[in-house]
């Protein structure tokens, strides 16, 4: 990103925090590595030149909103992290008036981990076609224009669509095998802010807390489910995943068919409740029909 | 004079493993490595720096029954896991060789933990020095070094064509392949060298900035996902829990972290160390002051793998400068 | 212990259920074993895991003594999954228990020395069995004051015994409630007051406490401010657990594990805990 981009950045966060407008800025500083990105918590307005942003700012920086709720934050978003605000403030886990959101152009971000910086751009800034965030109050960059949504887009979805049951079933045990149970997936998740989540609880034990095939594939299908219409397509959990389960597939999958059945894209604006959320009395159920 | 085996030779062995005894070895799966139970030795990735999560799973598995609950006799039986079978574990580094003789420490201290013990007694290790370090690695300040022999059973150092071959225990000259070893005066390299960390004195840093705001700072972005402790080769909580799977009942252990949240909530819902700063503490408090207090190093091997995969980049090297840096706030 | 492997509990059947108050039940249970019977000793102030197979395992003060030969028993309070699975078991059923774990009561520390109880709600069971101990070797110990405080009369647990505390030589029984009802003719004071109202002298005195943690810490304050020392004020701590036997590094408070170095700590090795105990 431009420098002068980036201290625009740092002045809108130097401002926001001597003004009391916020008590914290949150944005992105750099990592032990010295070539990745880290969230960074500014309370400081002298601290505010340890901003950065670059094409390693991968994180979706939304979820620690939850937490601050009541408190004034400042934030700094890409274009897909703004459109976790709008998940969120509709399901009234944030108030508008709490954040400051600097909202920043995006040109994609590329596949990092510790101390790596890929050279190719990660597969969601590929099919992005949303460079300029959804909400905010300050712009960082300038807007442009956007190529139409293709069926491109959802090429990955397609290919394994196009796989039979048996081979999808194979392929998923596979992946599901090397699961874990860490859980990075969901903390990293801004949407999954429940405070006790299925997976944990004891009774009724749902899941169980068992590193076992039966139970990683439930705990990653209901997963996605609860994730349909909500997913901003981060990928965050994805990038997270220290045993590589490709788990943007099944978000994808999700947000495809509900783009499909319902028309409904998640986060473009906080009014329109998701369909999975809402009930309408006059609803079609599908039941006795 | 050492003994060396040729590249083709530890195959050779290794295949041999296979038929005798579980192998267990390093495996490259989707972009990972992870070590897996080997039939094929072709499946063995030797090319690899170490894997993603620590062989402490062959020891403490992240999820194991203890025991199984019967019917006899009109009344119940409790029936304990008895399943543990004669494994040998190849490619094991020495960072996490000394998470296994740090993991001892709880598990055997009395009352022991006797189905540790029997996996511990059943698993014969074949450790592999490190050609390099990663740059996130600091074994060297933790207590051990890339060529250490201390807690493995044989110890296989890579030079041109081969190993040299050195068994350390009884366990491990047990095992090894006297036909195929050859003696030779080939010496091994050096090991790689790598930056430190400013262990030395910690303990007294982390009893002096306990009640010091960095905590709370430092855990701001802090996930509470178990990922640090998952990778750990020494991170030792874990859950127990009944299942009832259809009339079959069982008790089982799985992992957990001290960082997940509810960690030390009871029922009723008191939480005695609620706040993300108190709790992120508790991973280094136990890592760098409790551990050390009770069994006399820190719970640390220097393996970096908390480095590499925390998403929000807190890393320890970095935690124990800055602790070795905040004054004294307040002594206990 | 005679179990080779300490995660294996030791079976019971349970003897007799009694309700204590709405929510608490009273559990007398003996190991079926009896050479387990035999080897299974236990002192004032330890702790077992009670088991109901199939839904957990949680740990209770063992409220019995040993030398009463009356049976071992829990009082257990139901508010949480396996407590309300517990309150479903019935006389005859098997439940397992594991232990005993923990420190226990200094009480031979304590002899020739005046003792104050002082127990909130549930916070009782793990003093009675300190209370029983004095009242069977009365003369090994000074004074004994106990108060016993509750939310509402109907929660005072172990109410049928408070005669015969009372009427044992030089002891003084003081219930309090934080809400009376029709019938309650006592005090309606919180714990703290109570005790700021009787003002024991510290003198030669050790004050045990337990109950809601909001409860110690102003008993603490009023207890301070009667001159008694960190060292003359001693707990019972609770805590999440798994195993008992400081493996799975979920009790500490700081480099204190309450299953293994607790529960039994006083105020000044709790002042020099690194966390909030």
């Amino acid at each position: 990103m431009a420098p002068e981009l980036v201290q625009q950045i740092r002045d809108k966060a130097r401002e926001l925090l001597t003004s009391g407008a916020v008590d914290c800025v949150i944005g992105y500083g750099r990592a032990t590595d010295g070539v990745t990105a880290r969230p960074l918590f500014v309370y400081e307005p002298e601290k505010v030149d340890e901003l950065i942003f670059d094409e390693t700012c991968t994180h979706n920086l939304v979820g620690y909103l939850v937490n601050r709720k009541g408190k004034k934050t400042g934030i700094v978003v890409k274009p897909c992290d703004s459109r976790a605000i709008n998940v969120l403030l509709n399901e009234g886990q944030i108030s508008r008036d709490d954040v400051s959101i600097i909202g920043v152009v995006c040109d994609g971000v590329v596949e990092t981990g510790w101390n790596r910086v890929g050279e190719a751009q990660q597969a969601r800034c590929q099919y992005c076609h949303q460079h300029t965030p959804v909400v905010y109050d300050f712009l960082i960059g300038e807007p442009r224009e956007e190529s139409p949504p293709s069926a491109e887009d959802y090429a990955a979805v397609a290919e394994m669509e196009a796989k039979s049951p048996e081979e999808r079933e194979a392929f998923w045990a596979e992946q599901f095998d090397r699961c874990c149970r860490c859980y990075a997936c969901r903390q990293v998740c801004p949407a999954c802010y429940c405070t006790e989540c299925f997976v944990d609880k004891l009774d009724p034990m749902w899941v169980g807390i068992r590193v076992a095939p039966e139970e990683n594939r439930i705990w990653h299908t209901i997963r996605a489910y609860h994730l349909a219409g909500r997913c901003s397509g981060c990928n965050e959990c994805e990038r997270v995943c220290p045993v590589n389960i490709p788990l943007s597939l099944l978000n994808r999958k999700m947000a495809r068919d509900v783009e499909d059945l319902f028309g409904f894209q998640a986060g473009l604006d906080d009014k329109e409740m998701q369909p999975l959320g809402a009930f309408e009395k006059d609803e079609k159920l599908g039941i006795g029909e | 004079m050492t003994q060396v085996i040729s590249k083709s030779d530890l195959m050779v062995w290794l295949g041999r493993l296979t038929e005798s005894h579980r192998l267990i070895a390093p495996v490259d799966e989707a972009g990972t490595t992870l070590f897996q139970r080997v039939s094929r030795v072709e499946d063995i990735a030797l090319d690899f720096t170490n894997t993603v999560l620590s062989p402490k799973e062959w020891f403490f598995p992240p999820t194991e029954t203890l025991f199984s609950v019967e019917k006899k006799d009109g009344g119940i039986e409790l029936v304990p896991n008895e399943g543990v079978e004669e494994n040998v574990i190849f490619g094991v580094r020495p960072c996490d060789a000394l998470g296994i003789a740090l993991l001892d420490k709880p598990f055997l201290n009395e009352p022991a933990d006797a189905l540790y013990g029997r996996h511990r007694d059943k698993t014969t290790l074949i450790g592999l020095s490190c050609r390099e370090a990663r740059p996130e690695c600091f074994c060297t300040s933790m207590g051990t070094a890339p060529d250490d022999p201390a807690n493995v059973d044989v110890l296989l150092t890579e030079v041109a064509d081969g190993y040299i071959v050195d068994a350390v225990t009884d366990k491990g000259k047990a095992i090894l392949p006297q036909d195929l070893l050859k003696e030779s005066d080939v010496t091994a390299p050096p090991p790689p060298s790598m930056a430190t960390v400013p262990v030395e004195g910690i303990e007294d840093a982390m009893s002096q900035s306990f009640d010091d705001p960095y905590w709370e700072r430092l855990a701001d972005r802090c996930l509470h996902c178990k990922l640090c402790a998952y990778v750990c080769p020494i991170c030792y909580c874990f859950d127990v829990r009944d299942y009832n799977d259809k009339g079959t009942v069982q008790r089982v252990r799985s992992w957990e972290s001290c960082q997940s949240s509810g960690f030390t909530t009871i029922a009723g819902g008191y939480d005695r160390r609620a706040g993300k700063g108190p709790h992120l503490r508790q991973r280094f408090g136990h890592k760098l002051l409790y551990f050390p207090r009770e069994f006399g190093s820190p719970a640390c091997t220097g393996c970096g793998r908390c480095v590499k995969v925390c998403p929000v980049n807190i890393d320890v090297r970095e935690v124990i400068g800055d602790v070795q840096g905040l004054g004294g706030t307040s002594g206990q | 212990m005679a179990n080779n492997d300490p995660f294996i509990p030791y079976l019971a059947t349970v003897q007799s259920v009694v309700d204590l108050t709405p929510d608490v039940r009273l559990f007398t249970v003996e190991l079926n074993d009896p050479a387990v019977r035999e080897s299974f000793t236990y002192r004032p102030g330890q702790f077992a895991f009670v088991s109901v197979f199939g839904m957990g395992e949680v740990p209770f003060g063992i409220t019995s003594v040993a030398h009463r030969d009356e049976g071992l028993q829990f009082a257990v309070r139901r508010v949480g999954t396996v407590t309300n699975a517990l309150h479903e078991v019935r006389e005859g059923d098997t439940v397992g228990v594991r232990g005993p774990f923990g420190n226990g009561f200094p009480l031979e520390d304590y002899e020739g020395k005046n003792i104050f109880i002082i127990g909130g709600g549930i916070g009782m069971a793990p003093l009675r069995p300190v209370i029983s101990t004095v009242l069977d070797r009365r003369d090994s110990y000074g004074d004994l004051l106990i108060i016993n405080g509750a939310r509402t009369p109907r929660d005072l647990v172990f109410a049928p015994e408070f005669d015969v505390w009372a009427q044992s030589p030089r002891t003084k029984v003081e219930l309090t409630v934080d809400r009376g009802d029709d019938n309650w003719t006592g005090r309606v004071a919180l714990i703290p007051d109570v005790v700021r109202d009787i003002k024991p002298s510290p003198e030669n005195m050790i004050a045990i406490t337990c109950g809601p943690p909001i409860m110690i810490h102003f008993t603490l304050q009023a207890l301070k401010e009667l001159g008694f020392a960190d060292r003359q004020i001693v707990t019972t701590l609770e805590s999440n657990m798994k195993c008992g036997l400081g493996k799975c590094a979920r009790c500490n408070v700081g480099d204190k594990y309450v299953c293994k170095d607790g529960p039994v700590f006083d105020f000044e090795q709790i002042s020099h805990l690194f966390e909030e105990a």
